[in-house]
């Protein structure tokens, strides 16, 4: 018997537990051209703001042990042309659509998850309150429990689908931030954004990445990110969609075993651009060989001491 | 739009061409006739000690026998891990990638100027306009390194039929000095009207190339190198700014961009 694949959140069915991670996949045209969207539980956009940002100066990534610091800056086209120039190419794309958003203001939020409301395509939105890499908004949204439940709230009353917080790990204790998320109203959560970190050029004495630090993500990350996702699901009951330096099968039944209901694979898939495909065959071989009938039945069922 | 394929293939012959530089011609990539000047292949080398894939230019290919050579220096600790692979050792390739040279008309002069490591798509454009049935004598191959030793495989382009002028900052091989400097003679004593300009090299040269072009009024190209974590265009992480503003990714915009187009 084939294992199935299926996950559903929030009341949206997913065809693998499988997506892509914002901001390592733009919006979908380059890695359509590698392998179908149809193989992908769901792809998540790039992150959309209300004005395009062209983002930081050159270099914006640097190479870690098992990972990479990148500090893009959310560049993008904005709402106004995501809706009118990606949106088209994404009605043709048989996967979910995530749309993550992003803001410097309470108001850029709403107004941008006011304007994607409009939009059939748009299955869910990912509100981007913890990004590391900008000066105004991104990370303060979701780093003070208030804000984070204000912010949430304000979006569900603009968004009728349902609305995923994506939470920052660089924060004190992310169980109290995702608790506030799920007093604002969220659906669910992403778990966890990239960690803050830096790296110095010895010849130069200067930061690798012109914003000088950036978010740290790849396999580097893993274990911080497990045990964050299992802090999360045993403080919350919402469904979680786990991330973080997800490269094999293995990862993902560590995830799920920990509490995720789906994952994203990112910064994977710049060494691999059909990471999803590869891991997605991988789970099922792992589900065939442990007898299991399907995913959903991995998780939260990690064994603790 | 080309389809890129992720794909293993193998090493199958390596040459050490001294000084850090090395060929290496791998074998077995399926997308070896969809290759063009300009393009290059993205290289993941199985390592705990790095992370990335490795842009390599394409130095040449053989659709027959599906062989693809890519001529590298070591500068870092992914080209030194590359450069210690042995014929029969596998890696994986992305590719082809990338926007290819426009190549001129077949009555127009092309002007190519590599300088170092940036010889191996020019070395492959020049190549590939003989193999169509370009007349060599209209291909002016400049190549400008620091001494002898970084001017390569100078047989094999003496051997294309071009006309091959090297030079090197000591004087140690050909005209000493700058390659722009007889460059800029070539372009000033002929018609440039009909003349072509490419050039793919560091950057201090790129600059003088695309400053010469745009004085002299001679269109062209320059193949751009940066570094790319994902060679697809989805990372935003390899962009230069563009002279009408914003940001053009060199993985998927370019590397080949025209003269006057990037804020070099």
């Amino acid at each position: 018997m084939t294992p199935n694949l299926k996950v559903s959140i929030a009341g949206v069915e997913f065809a693998t537990p499988i997506m892509t991670a914002s901001g390592c996949c733009g919006y979908g045209e380059e890695l359509a051209a590698i392998f179908p969207m149809s193989k992908l539980g769901a792809l998540v956009t790039k992150s959309v703001t209300l004005n395009p940002r062209e983002g930081h100066p050159p270099p914006r990534t640097a190479e870690t042990a098992s990972g990479m610091l990148n500090a893009i800056g959310l560049a993008n086209v904005g709402v106004d042309r995501f809706i009118t120039e990606k949106i088209p190419f994404l009605e043709k794309q048989k996967t979910k659509v995530i749309v993550n958003v992003a803001g410097s203001k309470l108001e850029e939020y709403v107004e941008v998850c006011s304007r994607l409301n409009d939009i059939e395509r748009v299955d869910m939105i990912e509100l981007n309150i913890s990004c590391p890499n900008v000066n105004e908004g991104g990370m303060e949204f979701g780093s003070d429990p208030a804000m984070t439940e204000k912010s949430v709230a304000a979006v569900k009353k603009v968004f009728s689908r349902p609305l995923i917080a994506k939470l920052s790990p660089n924060v004190t204790s992310i169980t109290t931030i995702a608790q506030a998320a799920q007093q604002g109203g969220a659906d669910a959560f992403s778990v966890i954004n990239s960690l803050v970190g830096t790296s110095i050029d010895t010849d130069t004495w200067r930061p690798r990445l012109t914003n000088n630090k950036g978010g740290l993500t790849g396999p580097a990350i893993k274990p911080v990110a497990l045990a964050m996702v299992n802090a999360v699901y045993e403080k919350c009951s919402l469904p979680i969609i786990g991330i973080g330096g997800i490269a094999t099968a293995e990862d993902v039944v560590e995830f799920m075993l920990c509490g995720a209901t789906a994952v994203q694979v990112g910064t994977s898939l710049f060494v691999r651009p059909d990471a999803p495909v590869i891991i997605a065959d991988g789970l099922k071989e792992y589900l065939r060989k442990k007898k299991l009938s399907s995913a959903c039945e991995l998780i939260g069922k990690v064994r603790k001491y | 739009m080309i389809k890129p394929t992720c794909e293993d293939t193998f090493l199958i012959k390596k040459r050490d061409l001294k000084n850090n530089y090395f060929s290496m011609v791998f074998k077995t990539y399926s997308r070896v006739d969809q290759c063009q000047p300009g393009h290059f292949v993205h290289v993941h080398i199985p390592s705990t000690d790095i992370f990335f894939r490795r842009a390599m230019s394409v130095a040449g290919v053989l659709v027959e026998s599906g062989e693809i050579e890519v001529i590298f220096k070591v500068v870092g600790r992914g080209t030194r891990l590359l450069s210690m692979l042995h014929p029969g050792d596998r890696v994986n390739f992305l590719g082809p990638l990338g926007v290819s040279f426009k190549l001129p008309k077949k009555s127009e002069k092309a002007i190519m100027v590599a300088g170092g490591v940036g010889f191996p798509p020019l070395f492959y454009m020049a190549t590939e306009m003989v193999r169509r049935g370009y007349d060599p004598k209209n291909i002016e191959f400049f190549y400008g390194g620091r001494s002898v030793s970084d001017i390569l495989e100078r047989t094999r382009i003496k051997k294309l039929g071009v006309t091959f002028h090297p030079v090197t900052e000591d004087g140690s091989y050909g005209e000493k000095g700058l390659v722009t400097g007889p460059v800029e003679r070539y372009i000033k004593s002929g018609d440039k009207a009909k003349m072509r300009l490419y050039g793919c090299g560091p950057d201090g040269m790129l600059r003088a190339v695309n400053e010469l072009g745009l004085r002299l009024g001679v269109p062209g190209q320059l193949s751009l190198e940066a570094p790319m974590p994902c060679g697809v265009g989805i990372c935003l992480g390899c962009v230069v700014p563009l002279v009408k503003g914003g940001y053009a990714r060199v993985c998927q915009d370019g590397p080949v961009f025209e003269i006057g187009e990037v804020a070099l």
